[in-house]
């Protein structure tokens, strides 16, 4: 079980990868959205901010209206921010739900394809 | 000694990596995700055989591309024997497999549809559809429908229902206005007097296999009539016997002014579309003889080959059997409905073109992926993920008909036990 400390840290690794990639940067360019991610066995829950392809801030709780809504255990969320499991995988396994617009889906996983090739 | 599955999946990989590397990597992924990254190698009847042997039968068709079976061998044998005397032909000239395609065609189509225009696919053919209505109106409006697919051209895509596939190329066509599909008051309320056309799927196949009610059709039929707009029916997908009879708008006694065909008119061999129109609007083309032309369209071997799917699709009864089995299919669909309630809402469905419409949108990528671990490809719809298309070959036997019904139950029976299944998931 990864606590809510870990996960605010995976996530800011996921910032800073996903904002230092100028070539993910410019391939998000139009993708503004708002993301929630509720850990299923801890109850915790972030929200995630993107403007323009650029990951704008991590908060703990959920704030706003959300685009997407991923709910995940806490252990496969911090996995999925460092990049340690194919977050789609899991997803067609059931094992993490994503309530999105199927375009939206893909754009997560294609951040994934960019920053983690080998993923 | 290599075992020769070994050397197999090596020439996948290969092709995998190479397809990815040239062509698009996140095609590769999603698919590859998605349990259905199958480089086609043997195709015959109903069937696809992965590279590496695995054999699966194909419900999605290319949505439609395969009615007569997959390397139908009355149609290769007509291509090859129009091999030994025919090229594409040239495009301006007239051609004898031109005009015998043409007047077969004005045969059986529904009413009054004399005359056609040849293309290559289907987007193509809806370009010419609505530069047809609006050269011949001398009207500008186009009003199309809500998750509406007509293919990815530029005014079909004018016409698209998606906004994801519309927004990265706007400004697009002007003067195309979205209605709710099935709702005829809502089209006759959008008409104007600067309204050329209604264009719209007759039942609509990426939009979720939206079958309309009874109603719909002929009543905006009759607005087109009454307040003087072209009706354009979009058969690409529903056509060339896939609901039962040869084109889904006979089921509602509805002539269109104009109708596009595609897909299965090329018999799964060879790209060819067609749009069929009412002798009456030839007066647009008769000032304008060379305003639309196609280098590809209706070459000559496309029309011998389209002209023997029609053919076969009439000789061996395929529009009987895609009732038949249709039918097979219905009554395996209520026992799977009754079964798994809360995964399987409904099921919409005219003879072989069918959509399962399941509890949320994650269900679709993940049913996808466990028929194809039990032989079966069938893809969610484009423009809806909670729906699962089935639109296999149009020669499906009984016997596969249950093959895939028990793939279906089986497939549901596990994804009941994950989480993620529900309504509000």
């Amino acid at each position: 079980m990864a606590t809510s400390k870990d996960i605010m840290e995976a996530l800011a690794d996921y910032k800073q990868q996903c904002n230092n990639n100028q070539r993910l940067r410019r391939m998000q360019r139009d993708w503004s959205k708002l993301l929630h991610f509720v850990a299923k066995d801890t109850g915790d829950s972030f929200t995630m901010e993107v403007k323009n392809g650029e990951i704008i801030s991590n908060r703990e709780g959920t704030h706003g209206v959300p685009d997407v809504i991923v709910t995940a255990t806490s252990e496969d969320m911090c996995d999925m921010f460092w990049g340690d499991l194919n977050p789609a995988q899991k997803y067609l396994d059931g094992e993490i739900l994503v309530k999105a617009s199927p375009e939206d889906v893909q754009r997560i996983d294609a951040i994934t394809m960019i920053i983690w090739p080998e993923s | 000694m290599t075992d020769p599955k070994d050397s197999l999946q090596k020439i996948k990989d290969q092709a995998l990596a190479d397809y990815a590397k040239h062509v698009s990597p996140m095609k590769v992924r999603t698919l590859t995700q998605a349990g259905v990254n199958l480089i086609e190698d043997r195709r015959e009847g109903t069937s696809v055989w992965d590279i590496t042997g695995k054999k699966y039968i194909d419900c999605m068709t290319g949505a439609g591309i395969m009615n007569v079976g997959r390397r139908n061998p009355e149609i290769i044998n007509a291509l090859k024997q129009a091999l030994d005397n025919l090229d594409i032909g040239v495009f301006l000239f007239m051609s004898k497999q031109k005009a015998d395609l043409a007047k077969k065609i004005a045969e059986i189509a529904p009413g009054n549809l004399n005359c056609t225009v040849f293309g290559v696919g289907g987007g193509e053919a809806v370009d010419t559809a609505l530069k047809l209505a609006r050269g011949y109106s001398m009207k500008k409006e186009i009003i199309y429908a809500d998750k509406a697919y007509h293919g990815h051209t530029g005014f079909a895509l004018s016409a698209i229902g998606r906004d994801s596939f519309r927004e990265p190329f706007e400004p697009l066509m002007p003067g195309f206005k979205k209605v709710p599909y099935n709702d005829a008051k809502a089209i006759e309320e959008t008409i104007t007097n600067d309204t050329a056309a209604v264009i719209l799927e007759t039942i609509q196949g990426e939009g979720g296999i939206n079958v309309p009610s009874d109603e719909f059709l002929p009543k905006v039929r009759k607005v087109c009539d009454e307040r003087d707009v072209l009706l354009i029916l979009d058969e690409i997908q529903t056509g060339m016997g896939r609901t039962g009879k040869m084109f889904a708008c006979e089921h509602w006694g509805v002539t269109p002014d104009i109708m596009t065909i595609a897909k299965s008119l090329g018999g799964g061999i060879y790209p060819i579309s067609a749009t069929v129109y009412r002798k009456e609007l030839q007066d647009f083309f008769i000032p304008h003889p060379f305003v639309h032309l196609s280098t590809f369209g209706g070459s000559d071997l496309g029309c011998v080959v389209a002209l023997a799917t029609i053919d076969y699709i009439e000789k061996h009864h395929l529009l009987e059997n895609a009732t038949r089995m249709g039918d097979r299919f219905r009554n395996g669909f209520s026992r799977i409905l009754a079964g798994f309630p809360d995964l399987l809402l409904e099921v919409r469905q005219k003879g072989l073109m069918m959509g399962l419409q399941y509890s949320n949108g994650s269900i679709g990528p993940r049913m996808t992926k466990k028929l194809a671990e039990r032989g079966v490809l069938a893809v969610y719809t484009g423009n809806d993920p909670s729906v699962c298309r089935l639109m296999p070959s149009l020669v499906i036997t009984p016997e596969e008909v249950d093959f895939v019904l028990n793939a279906l139950d089986d497939s549901m029976k596990v994804l009941s036990e994950e989480d993620g299944i529900g309504r509000n998931d």
